[in-house]
């Protein structure tokens, strides 16, 4: 018997320490398996910043290489990737839970209890190697949850670094169509300066009067306002996509394509959204995450009443030597002890409780996750549909419309039906059309990453609202007549 | 080209009177078939076939209308109708007309003729033709409301009367006439003398016109009816320069020419190179005691005015509204004058935001006339025609009398330009040029005598501490 239980302990013994054996910290602090979770969801050949300092090295000189061209929207994504401080702070975390994991699978180390007492005729020396039993019998199992809660730090991981690539793309599109805004607002301004330029050449020669000549002038000063904001706008928006890359220094004066990507031409390349939902609900790592979770809670839940009465075994080898002071007499006393828990009070219903409500609350949050990200799939392709609508009408008639305006605003002018400052006001209401042509086709690459990221990525969280470039056109085409 | 049109538009006509005139299914309806014309051209003037003689007129870009004798009554058949005016080549305008044109045809008759019109409405709306100067039973008259009811569309209403006096008139709706007239409802209404008088002389050539004026939007077709004063094409019988026919006359032809006019305000029409009697108002012949020599003649609003004189001086005379700006097609009113502007290092700016920019009018505005720059679909420019000597800078209510020594009696044919005899022509000095240039007491923008105190800190200049 006794050499069974011998064999039985160290067989668990052996067991446990293959095990903590296992739990080794990865070596490249789960990057990899980040990586791997998002590849599919990332530019081609994106990669996540390395931990490794020479590879980190080579990640510089690349971006230094991406940098002397102008940054398309996927190099931005693939250098904030490589370079973006919050996410190394991120993967560092992840790589810290990841060794954290690794030091709960590692056995509780042994307690070896010294005791010496003495009396008056006896001297005894106390050794005991204790270990606590349930720690190892539960390693397998710890070691799956453990396994788990990795799994879903992963992909927890994994989307944040989508949520990052999504953000960096957003904030390439807003910067690049923000210079767009800006050298239309320089135009518009060079328009109104000439007016207000020829209005005082009138006044001087006595065509205009000073009403007509101020009303002109404070066109120009509108105008000059307004070129302020759009460079303000082009500045901070262009800031945020630095940050968002990495970027300082010299670095920081990369270049940026002049135009947006255009939109697709027509409505048959756009996404279908019949499969959005189904899309959603397969490929969401948010959802695998709170699946995680469940698996998690309701394995935990058979456990959780053992564990709570039986949670504290302890197991106890002494090794006791009496000796007696007058005889020298050695008594030796070899033995084990084993703590057991009397299961009076708690006989682990509250845990067990706990528990069946942990994984009620896991199930509800993940009913209630693919709810939201049913939702947000139908949602986002809404908004995605509705912004290559109002995108493509724009490029389509708006643009054209405005064209048409503008060269028979020209036609008008030669017949000397219009004026000069007419024809001038008329190029600023084109040049606007233009500035609300190009807010539109960037809103339509902004649901476009939303809906990418709500359909295989996470909630995509705020969404820029459609239909503001409507009312900047509104206020900024105030009619100049004369 | 007005020649080679003025014979398809002679051809048309008599073709037209004569189907009219022989048709014996029309005949034995009691209603005369409506001749129609196609053609804005000026016909040949239409001899009488039937009835009493008279010599017909010419009336410029436009048609007599042939009618039909029925039991020693003329009967004519008016239909009022849209249609689309040729104003000018390339420049269509929607207006309501009768029988194929605006204005309708003329209607000539002999004093004391009686006269049967039947008037059919095809206009979407009702309408009325009052016979404007005529002697006529009050019924006749056509007032819509006021001495008959109005002619619904689809109806045809007669009017019968006897042509009492000889003159000039015309015809146009009294049923919202300011929307009829201003889609060009009119047409003109000769009455010859019956018999040789005293103050009604024979003449060679006879022409006659309305002037009538639109509003139609640069690259519109259709006139605003709702325009009061701000017209923008100023025409003789709905046609502008240079798209009206001359007016042609064999030197020492003695020449008539009667004009109405039918526009919103008046129009001092002018001849060169001629005196001209005003012989005849739609009240009658003037008295010769009343008649002085004139080179202008103002027709005011719904006035007639008849003139004669000797075409005796060879040349292409300019005939015209000494109004200027009715001798202009359209034109933006509001644009500014641009005059003396110095655009020195702005034109390549603007052009850098409107390539298709080029500077205008900071000489002036005759420019315009030679620049040819495209304009908007269907519009006239404000000012073309080229003359032998180079752009002619006009538009609207101009044309021209060319006076020739070989022409036959019934050419109505354009001669082309006139040849001058040698050293006629102005010509340009080319002796010693002026010393030094003239100063100029005043720079533009400053009044003269002005004081030339000015408020600190408003001027650049240096002598605000004086």
């Amino acid at each position: 018997m006794n050499t069974r239980r011998i064999t039985t302990t160290l067989s668990a013994l052996t067991a446990a320490l293959v095990l903590a054996g296992c739990a080794s910290v990865a070596s490249d602090g789960l990057r990899g398996d980040v990586q791997q979770q998002t590849q599919s969801r990332l530019p081609k050949d994106a990669q996540l910043a390395s931990a490794n300092a020479d590879a980190r090295k080579e990640a510089q000189d690349r971006i230094a290489d991406w940098l002397k061209q102008p940054v398309d929207q996927d190099t931005a994504v693939r250098i904030a990737l490589l370079n973006n401080p919050d996410l190394h702070a991120q993967l560092a975390e992840l790589a810290a839970q990841d060794a954290e994991r690794a030091q709960a699978l590692t056995l509780i180390n042994p307690t070896l209890t010294l005791g010496r007492f003495t009396n008056g005729h006896e001297r005894e020396i106390e050794r005991q190697l204790g270990f606590n039993l349930v720690n190892v019998i539960t390693l397998p199992w710890r070691s799956r949850w453990l396994g788990w809660q990795m799994e879903r730090a992963t992909l927890q991981a994994s989307q944040n670094v989508l949520l990052m690539a999504a953000e960096t793309r957003r904030a390439w599109l807003r910067a690049v169509a923000s210079e767009q805004s800006l050298a239309a607002a320089v135009k518009m301004n060079d328009a109104a300066q000439l007016g207000a330029e020829l209005a005082r050449r009138m006044a001087q020669v006595g065509n205009f009067n000073k009403l007509q000549q101020a009303r002109e002038l404070s066109i120009a000063q509108e105008s000059a306002a307004q070129l302020a904001r759009a460079r303000l706008a082009a500045a901070t928006d262009r800031e945020q996509l630095s940050r968002m890359m990495g970027l300082w220094g010299t670095q920081a004066a990369f270049q940026l394509p002049a135009q947006l990507p255009a939109i697709p031409r027509s409505a048959g390349e756009l996404r279908s959204g019949d499969d959005a939902e189904a899309t959603a609900l397969r490929e969401r790592l948010d959802l695998r995450a709170l699946r995680r979770d469940l698996d998690t809670t309701a394995d935990r839940g058979g456990w959780a009443g053992v564990g709570a009465v039986f949670g504290d075994i302890g197991a106890t080898y002494s090794n006791n030597r009496s000796t007696d002071r007058e005889t020298g007499h050695v008594e030796k006393t070899r033995g084990w002890e084993l703590d057991l828990p009397l299961p009076i009070f708690d006989w682990g219903g509250s845990a067990s409780a706990r528990t069946r409500a942990e994984v009620r609350r896991s199930a509800a949050l993940l009913q209630s996750t693919a709810l939201r990200a049913r939702g947000e799939a139908r949602t986002s392709w809404s908004r995605y549909r509705t912004a290559w609508d109002l995108a493509h009408q724009q490029q389509a008639e708006v643009l054209p419309l405005a064209k048409l305006v503008q060269d028979e605003t020209v036609l008008r002018y030669n017949g000397m039906f219009d004026s000069v400052w007419q024809l001038l006001a008329q190029a600023r209401a084109t040049t606007q059309a233009v500035v609300n042509a190009t807010n539109a086709q960037r809103d339509f690459w902004l649901a476009e990453t939303d809906l990418q990221l709500a359909l295989t990525g996470t909630s995509p969280g705020e969404t820029a609202a459609l239909g503001s470039s409507a009312s900047n056109a509104a206020s900024n085409t105030n009619e100049q007549g004369h | 080209m007005q020649r080679r049109n003025f014979f398809k538009g002679a051809a048309t006509a008599v073709t037209t009177a004569v189907a009219a005139a022989s048709v014996s299914r029309v005949a034995m309806a009691a209603l005369p078939e409506p001749a129609s014309q196609s053609s804005a051209d000026t016909a040949a003037p239409l001899v009488p076939p039937n009835g009493r003689p008279y010599r017909p007129v010419v009336t410029l870009n436009g048609w007599t209308t042939p009618w039909r004798m029925s039991n020693g009554v003329k009967e004519f058949h008016l239909v009022a109708e849209p249609v689309v005016r040729e104003v000018a080549p390339g420049f269509s305008v929607n207006m309501w007309g009768y029988n194929g044109q605006s204005p309708g045809p003329t209607i000539e008759v002999v004093e004391g003729d009686r006269v049967r019109i039947y008037v059919t409405n095809r206009l979407p709306e009702h309408t009325t033709i009052h016979w404007h100067g005529q002697r006529l039973p009050n019924g006749m008259d056509g007032v819509g409301g006021l001495t008959q009811p109005h002619i619904a569309p689809g109806k045809t209403f007669v009017y019968e009367f006897v042509a009492r006096r000889p003159g000039t008139f015309m015809y146009h709706p009294h049923a919202d006439e300011m929307a009829q007239m201003a889609m060009g409802m009119m047409g003109l209404w000769i009455t010859h003398p019956k018999a040789a008088s005293p103050l009604i002389a024979h003449v060679d050539r006879d022409y006659a016109f309305l002037l009538s004026a639109y509003d139609v939007e640069p690259g519109a077709m259709t006139p605003r009816v709702n325009e009061m004063t701000d017209f923008n094409i100023w025409t003789f019988n709905s046609r502008v320069f240079p798209a009206i026919t001359p007016l042609v006359a064999k030197q020492n032809d003695r020449v008539r020419i009667r004009v109405g006019n039918l526009t919103m305000t008046n129009h001092p029409i002018h001849i060169h190179g001629h005196e001209f009697e005003v012989t005849g108002t739609d009240g009658g012949p003037v008295p010769r005691s009343a008649r002085w020599p004139e080179v202008t003649t103002d027709v005011a609003v719904g006035q007639m005015r008849q003139v004669e004189f000797i075409a005796d001086e060879l040349g292409d005379w300019a005939l015209h509204c000494h109004k200027s700006h009715h001798t202009m097609g359209a034109m933006g009113h509001d644009v500014p004058t641009m005059i003396g502007v110095d655009h020195r290092g702005l034109v390549s700016k603007i052009q850098k935001i409107v390539p298709d920019y080029m500077l205008m009018g900071e000489r002036g505005m005759g420019d315009m006339g030679s620049m040819e720059m495209p304009l908007p679909d269907n519009t006239f420019p404000m000012m073309s025609g080229t003359g032998p000597f180079g752009s002619l800078e006009m538009g609207g209510m101009f044309t021209t009398l060319k006076v020739r020594a070989q022409l036959g009696a019934n050419d109505y044919r354009d001669p082309g330009w006139f040849k001058h005899p040698k050293d006629t022509v102005a010509w340009e000095w080319t002796g010693k040029p002026l010393g030094a240039d003239a100063p100029r007491q005043t720079p533009p923008g400053s009044a003269s005598g002005a004081p030339s105190v000015r408020k600190p800190g408003t001027d650049s200049g240096h002598d605000q501490h004086h």
